[in-house]
């Protein structure tokens, strides 16, 4: 054993950075809220030790149970889409066309924005005067009050989210894209495989790593959607578009901060079930 | 509920104090935490109305003047603000020893940084907050009380007498004080005047006026049968809803701030006429995801609304075409007058290093003179009594076609009501909010929605 | 050019309509940010009248430069660290082997899953006491702005990926000429990894120029504001100042998309040469 951490030192020395910057400023605070989750707490009188009262609460909680609820929407559907649509524009802007400098960009630009001026500009789209409903128009199609029916404010919101994250989607699944040698290809065709063979037996094993970690990242992310429902809806109408940290966050500004941490503790255990899960069985044994 | 102090008494008290003070040392150096009435009372002496250091006994004889760095935390906007630069350079030359570090803060994140800072020991030494915030604030501690600070003066005069009844009871906790309001927000019937003569219709003066009012006045502009233009914008979250609530005559909760009884009789006749209102067509369901009201009024989509002083401003300048076209009338009530009372108050964090200094800071800034840059400079109401009758807000005002607006705002804070300060205020404000949407937007029925709100913010009491 | 005809003018009109999709909303927030307040909502596609007065308030009201300033340096130097540190532990993780690796790494994950708002107070905290204990550093400081997003695992994840597909035979026959990791490192991963390092760069400094609320809550004074928070400032409180808050954003997504535009065949080519295949 000695002698592995012998043999590993360069390793340790190389993370030893890395190490120090992710335990003093993450596992450090994500510890204390661990603490804090077990606890009644809020933030400046000395926290009370209720063990897992607040993580019971929740879940007993119909109103918090629907922000779940929500969130897994968000997610399921952010997912199903964010990534087609990353692959298939990566694989439209792979083609040589003119102008793919500007396309490219044109695709990225999105990302390049922050999340909150995106969301202001699209509550904007959403309005009933807005730019959204007068397309529609044109086209001889009735508007709709978007962000104020139960039933379309969360597919709104989620619509306004891909538009805004597919872009790293398709810069990332791009240049896996052009790291597939073309040999490969060359090869199926020469055993006679169509365009949608080859897309199955070498595109889509050659971008597996590349999916694996979209996937990983972008359940991550989603989880977690907040700063576009604060912006857009403000969890409304009704609990329609309430997500989980939204609830987290209102509860922090509540100084409710035991039943915050708490949410987040579900959250990372939720998480880390998932991202465990897609590493062990979708991930390439080393 | 009304508790006054008794002005003859504390009058009475003070002068002893101010005797037996004079000339005596003053209180330890950092002492602020603990200050008795002793502080108060030898502090800024000055005559209420006057800008000029104090006429009687020199401001720093009996106050600590070492000096101090004052942190004020702002979120009113950089160019709106009341706390002007030379209202700052005048309170510094009044107070030399002080120095004020005036931060601009943004409303919408201001209370996530305010709990980290106060939290952590790190707060400023005066807060401007959102009286929806107090609630939680001061049931948790963390605010200061300004009575015990003050011994219930301000500027050498009882703070009740220089408040309507109402935001005094807006600013006591418990047997504290734990803001001096600094602007109001109360609501009134804004409404597109011009169009009412045209169409011949009378000010409403009660609901049924004012959905038949809401009748004659909404068009169909494009012939599809449905109304769609002058419309009266209902707004969908709790504080238009206690308003109608107040003014039949219902509770948001009991006395004890245990249970939820705005699913009264009341309250379901309150959200039943509101939902009337969009049931006739002639209201239009306007969410706080839909932004301001100006844009709609400037398309003439909605021509009568509820709210409150500050949207005289956003007329002023989002709607400046229609200017003369617009009056403000008392809210039509069915029971009696109400509104929700809410606005701005300085508060002094518990935490705070320089409670001395953060008073002056707040009873410079409610001093007549500085209360009426909160109408002037920032466009809001003033809360102070004395700041709403001067000459600058008693002028007529032409946008409003001539009207003296700010009476009718004063007579609206007069029977306005703050929330419920219990600590779960803030969730079940949220509860009610997300409940009224069911019944607004059709979805059920007005007693369905406010029992299961009802349901659901007694569980948030009961915590 | 071997696509037949109709295939191309598809391909085009797809990637026209989809670009279209994706400028659209800017074409707005760039118009407006020309328009005075009357005309936000005219629903004129073209400001009328057109005004510069949006962006004169955003400079001149605001301390622009010193915002800007700080970004640049806090931007900077969080892709600076990263691209060298985050490279660093990511080749370890690919490539070394220690005891403890993977679970490291599994830890190291974790730190993704917790919304940071949960962090804040905690995190605060530390800061309040480092400045205590050193001045320089701490709450209201370029350390305590730079050093929570110094090495951060998504990089270092992205990385990983990255470096999985430097073939193992050239790293093994640099060792048994007798390089040091460090050799190694420095003159067969870094200039390999180049391309993903310039992709890491990227990503990076958008989250970094983009950050609000940590710089939001660890900053209090005026001089170490960044751009985000300071541009929130031209918020009033109830109502949105429309064509300034455009103008900010206007203002604030400029520099990226004057470097990407340069930069980004180097950063698309750079993604192909480190490519994501291969490894788990």
């Amino acid at each position: 054993m000695v002698r592995r951490i012998r043999a590993g030192l360069p390793g340790y020395v190389l993370v030893a950075p890395a190490v120090v910057v992710t335990v003093v400023f993450f596992l450090v605070p994500m510890a204390v809220s661990g603490y804090w989750s077990l606890t009644d707490y809020n933030g400046i009188k000395p926290p009370v030790f209720v063990g897992l009262d607040n993580y019971a609460a929740l879940l007993g909680d119909p109103r918090f149970l629907r922000t779940v609820q929500n969130t897994v929407f968000f997610v399921v559907m952010g997912m199903a889409i964010g990534p087609l649509l990353g692959l298939g524009s990566a694989i439209l802007l792979n083609e040589s066309v003119h102008l793919r400098a500007f396309f490219r960009t044109a695709f990225f630009l999105p990302t390049m924005v922050a999340l909150v001026a995106v969301a202001t500009v699209w509550k904007m789209l959403y309005q009933d005067q807005g730019l959204i409903n007068d397309l529609l128009g044109l086209f001889g199609l009735p508007g709709h009050a978007w962000l104020n029916d139960p039933t379309t404010a969360l597919p709104a919101v989620v619509v306004t989210s891909i538009w805004q994250g597919f872009g790293f989607e398709t810069v990332v699944f791009l240049a896996a894209l052009q790291a597939i040698p073309r040999e490969t290809y060359d090869a199926a065709k020469v055993d006679g495989a169509g365009a949608w063979a080859q897309f199955r037996h070498v595109t889509l094993p050659g971008l597996r790593a590349t999916i694996l970690f979209i996937y990983i990242i972008g359940i991550i992310g989603s989880f977690q959607a907040f700063d576009q429902i604060f912006v857009m809806t403000q969890g409304r109408p009704g609990l329609s578009t309430r997500t989980v940290v939204y609830e987290l966050v209102d509860e922090f500004q509540r100084l409710d901060i035991g039943s915050a941490s708490a949410i987040a503790y579900m959250l990372l255990i939720v998480l880390a079930v998932l991202s465990f899960v897609q590493l062990r069985f979708f991930g390439e044994r080393d | 509920m009304i508790r006054r102090m008794r002005p003859i008494a504390v009058l009475v008290a003070t002068t002893i104090l101010l005797a037996g003070c004079s000339g005596s040392a003053s209180p330890a150096p950092s002492s602020a935490a603990s200050a008795g009435p002793s502080v108060a009372a030898s502090a800024v002496p000055s005559v209420e109305g006057s800008a000029a250091p104090a006429e009687s006994a020199d401001p720093s004889a009996s106050l600590d003047t070492t000096p101090v760095t004052l942190t004020v935390w702002d979120y009113y906007g950089m160019e709106v603000t009341p706390f002007t630069e030379a209202a700052i350079a005048a309170f510094q030359q009044e107070y030399p020893w002080i120095t004020v570090d005036r931060q601009d803060l943004d409303w919408d994140t201001f209370l996530d940084k305010f709990n980290v800072a106060v939290s952590s020991g790190q707060g400023p030494d005066v807060a401007t907050l959102d009286m929806t915030w107090i609630p939680t604030l001061a049931s948790n501690d963390v605010l200061l009380d300004l009575k015990a600070l003050s011994g219930g003066m301000l500027n050498g005069t009882p703070i009740t007498d220089q408040y309507a009844p109402g935001p005094v009871e807006a600013m006591t906790y418990g047997d504290a004080y734990v803001t001096m309001m600094n602007d109001f927000d109360a609501y009134a019937l804004y409404y597109r005047s011009d169009l009412f003569e045209q169409k011949g219709i009378p000010v409403p003066t009660t609901w049924d006026e004012l959905r038949s009012a809401a009748k004659k006045l909404a068009e169909d502009s494009n012939g599809d049968g449905k109304l769609d233009k002058y419309l009266y914008a209902v707004r969908p979250n709790t504080f238009h809803f206690s308003q109608v609530l107040f003014q039949n005559g219902g509770e948001l909760l009991n006395p004890e701030g245990t249970k939820a009884t705005f699913n009264s009789d009341a309250g379901v006749g309150a959200l039943d006429y509101q939902v009337g209102l969009i049931q006739d067509g002639s209201g239009l369901y306007w969410s706080d995801a839909d932004g301001d009201l100006p844009p709609a009024l400037v398309d003439g989509r909605v021509a009568m609304f509820s709210d409150g002083p500050y949207y005289m401003g956003l007329l002023r300048s989002g709607v400046p075409d229609q200017s003369g076209k617009w009056k403000i009338a008392t809210a039509p009530y069915s029971k009696q007058p109400g509104s929700y009372l809410g606005g701005t108050g300085l508060s002094i964090p518990a935490s705070a290093a320089h409670q001395e200094a953060a008073w002056l800071f707040v009873q410079y800034f409610l001093r007549p003179e500085q209360q009426v840059l909160v109408y002037t400079v920032t466009g809001a109401a003033p809360a102070t009594t004395a700041a709403l009758e001067s000459p600058e807000l008693t002028q007529p005002d032409p946008y409003f076609g001539g009207q003296a607006p700010f009476k009718v705002f004063l007579d609206t804070m007069a029977t306005a009501t703050h929330f419920p300060y219990v600590a779960a205020w803030s969730e079940v404000d949220t509860i009610i909010s997300e409940n009224l949407d069911a019944a607004l937007l059709g979805k059920t029925d007005s007693r369905a929605a406010l029992d299961e709100a009802a349901v659901a913010s007694d569980a948030a009491l009961a915590k | 050019m071997r696509a037949s005809v109709p295939r191309r003018i598809g391909l085009y009109a797809t990637l026209i309509v989809a670009a279209l999709v994706m400028i659209v909303p800017f074409y707005w927030t760039l118009s407006t940010s020309f328009k005075l307040p009357g005309d936000v909502f005219s629903g004129n596609l073209i400001p009328n009248p057109f005004t510069l007065e949006n962006y004169q308030d955003v400079f001149r009201r605001l301390p622009f430069a010193t915002y800007f300033l700080n970004s640049v340096i806090v931007s900077a130097s969080i892709v600076g660290l990263n691209v060298v540190f985050g490279t660093a532990a990511a080749y370890a993780f690919a490539k070394l082997r220690f005891p403890g690796r993977d679970l490291l790494f599994f830890v190291f994950l974790l730190t993704l899953m917790v919304p940071f708002q949960v962090n804040l107070i905690p995190l605060y905290r530390i800061m309040v006491e480092l400045h205590k204990a050193i001045p320089a550093i701490g709450v209201d400081t370029y350390f305590g702005l730079i050093a929570p997003g110094a090495i951060q695992v998504f990089g270092i994840f992205l990385m990983r990926q990255f470096l999985r597909s430097i073939p193992d035979e050239i790293l093994e026959s640099a060792r048994m000429d007798g390089a040091s990791e460090w050799r190694i490192l420095r003159s067969i991963v870094f200039p390999l990894a180049a391309p993903g390092m310039a992709t890491l760069a990227i990503f990076t400094f958008i989250g970094a120029w983009n950050d609000f609320l940590w710089p939001l809550i660890v900053t209090n004074s005026d001089e170490m504001r960044t751009l985000p928070v300071g541009l929130a400032l031209l918020a009033r409180r109830n109502t949105v100042v429309w064509g300034q808050t455009m103008a900010g954003t206007v203002v604030a997504v400029a520099p990226m998309v004057v470097i990407f535009l340069v930069l980004q065949r180097r950063f698309i080519e750079g993604l192909t040469a480190g490519s994501v295949k291969g490894g788990g």
